[in-house]
């Protein structure tokens, strides 16, 4: 697998395009309420995050009716999903780790 | 607040500003109408949030455009902390350190040899001025250098260290890695 290790904002943006496809100012709203309002992305680092997405080919441009102005969906590739379940399996793994080392010494 | 927005948009290369620029000025629209309802220090917040993501995201643009995609890596762990798994091998500083020992000495050496054999020009040595030229100089020293970095290179190769081994693991099929 190699190391996948995702900053939070990319990871919580591959998992509101996992839900399904959405544009911008969706994403970042959905980011917001996934992490209770921790993580406000402005729109330079959200569109930084989906041009280098873009470009890896982890998210693809959404076609749908509304073509009004600026009004562009996205969703995740194949590969981009790919990739994201292997990082939700490298933090799985990580937490399932986390909770064995802490737990004891709690008690 | 949208004019500051569009002036700051200018920051960006031209090429991202053609392919993001309305889309970026759409949800800044969306953000700011639902922002502005909100008290005075969400505003601010607001303001400066968009402010710093432009101005940082514009020099990250022109940054890559410069350095290419692979430039963030340089600086981060990985563009999205993805970190790349090249590493120069631990003896690549003791061999380097050797070479270039191994460079002075050579010079030290040709400085004795050329000082103890008589020459009629002592500005320039054994060598005739008028073939002593700069495009013929930086040709052995290109020549030279090329030749020590192969002969380095082959040393680490033997030694299993140039990296190329790395990938005799590497499955295609795992998908891209950031």
């Amino acid at each position: 697998m190699g190391s996948l290790a995702l900053t939070e904002p990319v990871l919580l943006i591959l998992l509101s395009l996992a839900e399904q496809p959405r544009h911008g100012y969706s994403i970042l709203k959905d980011v917001q309420e996934m992490s209770d309002g921790r993580v406000k992305l402005s729109t330079g680092t959200l569109y930084g995050a989906l041009c280098r997405l873009l470009e890896d080919g982890w998210i693809e441009r959404f076609k749908e009716n509304d073509t009004s102005r600026g009004r562009q969906a996205y969703c995740l590739s194949r590969a981009g999903r790919r990739n994201l379940q292997l990082e939700v399996s490298r933090l799985k793994h990580l937490t399932r780790l986390a909770i064995l080392r802490v737990a004891p010494k709690e008690t | 607040m949208l004019l500051l927005y569009r002036y700051l948009l200018h920051l960006y290369p031209p090429a991202y500003r053609c392919e993001f620029g309305e889309e970026m000025i759409a949800v800044f629209r969306e953000a700011q109408t639902e922002t502005w309802h909100k008290s005075l220090m969400a505003r601010v917040a607001f303001c400066a949030r968009e402010a710093g993501g432009l101005l940082c995201g514009a020099l990250q643009e022109h940054l890559r455009v410069i350095t290419g995609p692979d430039f963030l890596s340089l600086f981060r762990s990985g563009r999205f902390t993805m970190r790349s798994e090249f590493r120069f091998p631990k003896a690549t500083a003791p061999l380097m350190a050797i070479i270039l020992a191994v460079i002075v000495v050579a010079i030290e050496k040709a400085k004795a040899i050329s000082a103890s054999v008589p020459h009629t020009n002592p500005l320039v040595g054994p060598i005739p001025p008028v073939h002593f030229t700069v495009v013929w100089t930086l040709l052995l020293v290109l020549i030279f250098a090329g030749t020590a970095g192969a002969l380095g290179w082959a040393i680490l190769f033997a030694l299993r260290r140039s990296g190329m081994h790395r990938f005799s693991g590497f499955n295609p099929s795992g998908g891209s890695r950031l």
